[in-house]
């Protein structure tokens, strides 16, 4: 696997926790996802494809979405956490950090063991 | 930034192409919905555009940053289809994916004739296990040089063709046909769960 590969593979598997976390602290319209997502994170590649993951997310009931009219010239489509979604959030949350503090020892045991075969 | 014509002649001609795109595979009430949450993040962005150097840079930059119509339909198709189809692992949703990467892709155009190949070759073979009872003299094994070349059916059997076989051969031909009818689905299902796995997003 290529580089390349693997850090487009590492990106599409966290978009979904990341997405999450966006809404979790209240509602939010498309665009204002993406321009978080793209305040903390490289995850946006191209903005058209975030819509999508946004419906599959709200298909299998972890978000809920809602036209609000009236707001701004233009209608904007809200999204927010359901109760499902706030479970499941908790759980990615506890994997994410666990996943990631079990690599962090790999990294920092094979840092150590390098330093000490130097 | 305020559009002129030709600047809403250029969004709508996007929301033209992707409307089109979506409509290949994806119900109506849903091609609605989308079309219109990418326009509204279309005007969103126009709406909070300063309109340097120009509207028609602009614009271009913002489509751009959107991406092409074809690719954020692809984003649904991948979304959708082809999750409903890795996920269920049913005939039509499958089918339906097939048909849509067939119709997008080289490589999904390559894949389907393959998979179509598995999906003949597994149907004919179960038509011939049905057909023998009832036409014992037209379903059999078809032989050339006497190597058997696999099952078949004719109607009526022309004199060069060698078929064999008892009604041994339903049993056979209904195990083959339904062995190359289950592979043919599996491969399917993994290639469209790799497909979705590279080209989401």
């Amino acid at each position: 696997m290529s580089h390349e590969t693997w850090q487009e593979q590492l990106r599409r598997g966290s978009l979904d926790l990341a997405i999450l976390l966006t809404v979790s602290s209240g509602p939010r319209y498309g665009l204002a996802i993406i321009q978080h997502l793209e305040a903390f994170t490289d995850l946006v590649v191209a903005e058209g494809t975030i819509y999508p993951i946004l419906g599959r997310l709200t298909r299998e009931g972890l978000l809920d979405a809602q036209w609000v009219e009236g707001e701004a010239p233009h209608p904007r489509k809200y999204y927010r956490l359901t109760k499902l979604g706030a479970k499941r959030l908790d759980h990615m949350t506890r994997e994410w950090r666990a996943f990631a503090e079990k690599i962090n020892r790999l990294i920092d045991a094979a840092q150590g063991h390098d330093h000490a075969a130097h | 930034m305020q559009l002129t014509d030709t600047g809403e002649s250029r969004v709508n001609g996007y929301l033209f192409v992707l409307e089109r795109s979506l409509k290949t595979f994806l119900p109506a009430d849903v091609v609605h919905d989308a079309v219109r949450e990418i326009e509204s993040h279309l005007r969103e962005r126009i709406a909070a555009a300063d309109g340097a150097p120009n509207e028609r840079e602009v614009l271009e930059r913002i489509l751009a940053e959107l991406g092409p119509p074809l690719r954020v339909a692809q984003a649904y198709s991948a979304e959708r289809t082809i999750d409903e189809a890795v996920t269920t692992g049913r005939f039509v949703p499958m089918v339906r994916a097939i048909w849509h990467l067939a119709v997008s892709t080289v490589v999904g155009f390559v894949a389907a004739l393959g998979l179509l190949f598995g999906y003949f070759i597994g149907i004919a073979s179960v038509a011939v296990a049905v057909i023998k009872p009832f036409f014992p003299e037209n379903a059999g094994i078809q032989f050339v040089h006497g190597v058997p070349v696999g099952f078949a059916a004719q109607f009526p059997v022309s004199p060069d063709t060698d078929l064999r076989g008892g009604y041994a051969v339903i049993p056979l031909a209904l195990a083959f046909g339904l062995g190359v009818l289950v592979i043919t689905q599996r491969l399917a299902r993994k290639y469209l769960a790799w497909w979705r796995g590279h080209h989401v997003s």
